[in-house]
């Protein structure tokens, strides 16, 4: 792996060693304080109970915490030239864009329905059947 | 920082002759990044890895939340704590591989060793507890393909015939006649409720003056799936018969559970082989002298194995907790 640039990477910098075992102990910390916190939507202390997308949102928002401080300390690349925005950039627009694909085409999907879904959607067998009979109760108006 | 991408490094050893060849064109190599080649080809092969993961993760997301129904953690006998600890173990081996680099920068060669093999060691604990899950799942019946898998979505017919089929094997026969006669001190508490349980089971699917029955009571008899899961993962978990006498290896219901088995080994399983890959270079690297002179491929060593990392720091979540 000899080439022109790897004297340049190991003293090309500002100082000789970026981060200092401080630097990377305060990271470590952060990083198990992340986990255990986590755990909190399990907790008594949690208000929001009866919203699981707010304890999901809270979570991922911790998992992309943990993972900035993996990859701006851990990977560096809080010490890198700006090439570091042609990587991250784009990469943080496609993540953003899935995210607000998926939500409203998946994750939301069964919340709301056109007329005509709802006019050709499956009912339970039992309840058709009983339709025919002509002894349906009120459930059957519901649907 | 460095000042725009295309500008020549400063300290580039061929900045001192620059000024002495105003007459004559000496063409000099300019990197186009101020990046080595080894750690841009990191870095494009790990936006690779991040559309693979993301593949991945995008399907189980869809298929979770598209799932009419899905699992409990303790139906399946997923551990959020052992999922925790196995997130401690890797942020720790990140911290490892970061002091290796460093200690190899400043040309503390047995010191970078030591982290080197640090990291290799909780790597190699992260495959342990991981080894340790999939055991735990596998001696349960849920393993990711059918019919290797006995793992049925409802208790109906099919499930019905199942059980009565593996009931009718010579050797569970055998083993059944075993168990039965058992004398009753011999066993525990636990295999004799079992054992009773298996006896009206064995009526109610091959008595044929046995009355209507709900297979639901079959299901629950072999395994429970209890509403709250009650203590930690092994614990407290609900026994049923196959609990009590796991060689029988009666089919079992979890609803979703297939689904479930396929999308949680598969993103484990295809992080673990990225984990065996990481293991595989830092064996490799530990041949070497960890030096400044070799800083550049433990920083790219590093490079992925932080990816690795990332993976989990993800997987964790969605997997474990959601």
């Amino acid at each position: 792996m000899s080439d022109h640039a790897a004297p340049h990477d190991s003293a090309g910098h500002e100082e000789h060693s970026h981060g200092g075992l401080g630097k990377y102990i305060a990271v470590f910390a952060a990083l198990c304080f992340l986990t255990t916190m986590s755990f909190f939507t399990y907790s008594e202390a949690w208000p929001w109970r009866d919203q699981p997308q707010v304890g999901w949102a809270f979570m991922m928002a911790v998992s992309c915490t943990k993972a900035m401080l993996v990859v701006l300390f851990f990977m560096h690349v809080w010490w890198e030239a700006n090439w570091k925005y042609v990587l991250t950039i784009p990469a943080a627009m496609m993540a953003l864009f899935l995210v607000i694909m998926l939500i409203p085409d998946i994750g939301m999907r069964n919340r709301m329905v056109s007329q005509e879904r709802a006019l050709h959607m499956a009912r339970p067998a039992d309840l058709l059947l009983l339709k025919e009979a002509g002894t349906a109760g009120p459930a059957a108006e519901a649907h | 920082m460095s000042s725009p991408a295309i500008s020549i490094p400063h300290d580039a050893g061929h900045a001192d002759g620059h000024d002495d060849h105003h007459g004559h064109v000496h063409l000099q190599y300019q990197p186009g990044l101020p990046l080595s080649r080894g750690k841009l080809i990191m870095w494009l092969f790990l936006s690779t890895e991040i559309m693979f993961f993301a593949a991945l993760l995008g399907s189980y997301i869809v298929l979770r939340f598209g799932a009419a129904i899905w699992p409990k953690p303790h139906h399946v006998h997923l551990s959020e704590p052992i999922g925790a600890f196995n997130t401690f173990v890797l942020i720790c081996s990140s911290v490892t591989v970061v002091l290796a680099l460093e200690a190899a920068k400043s040309n503390k060669t047995g010191l970078a060793k030591i982290w080197m093999v640090a990291t290799f060691v909780l790597g190699g604990l992260f495959l342990g507890v991981k080894a340790y899950e999939y055991q735990a799942k596998f001696s349960h019946g849920i393993y990711p393909v059918a019919p290797h898998s006995r793992i049925y979505e409802r208790p109906d017919l099919y499930y019905g015939s199942a059980v009565r089929a593996r009931l009718g094997e010579s050797a569970i026969i055998e083993r059944l006649k075993e168990i039965d006669e058992m004398p009753a001190e011999s066993l525990s508490a636990e295999q004799r409720a079992a054992r009773t349980s298996l006896q009206q089971i064995r009526t109610m699917l091959g008595d044929p003056n046995q009355q209507a029955f709900e297979m639901a009571v079959v299901a629950d008899q072999i395994a429970p799936l209890p509403a709250e899961g009650a203590g930690g993962h092994g614990g407290g978990h609900a026994h049923g018969i196959n609990d009590a006498f796991p060689e029988l290896q009666l089919p079992i219901v979890i609803p979703g559970g297939n689904m479930w088995a396929s999308t949680y080994f598969l993103l484990t399983g295809f992080h673990a082989v990225h984990v065996v890959v990481g293991l595989i270079v830092f064996a490799v690297l530990l041949g070497y002298t960890l030096g400044p002179k070799n800083a550049g491929m433990i920083e790219n060593a590093g490079l992925y194995w932080h990816f690795v990392d990332l993976v989990w720091i993800f997987l964790f979540p969605l997997l474990y907790l959601f």
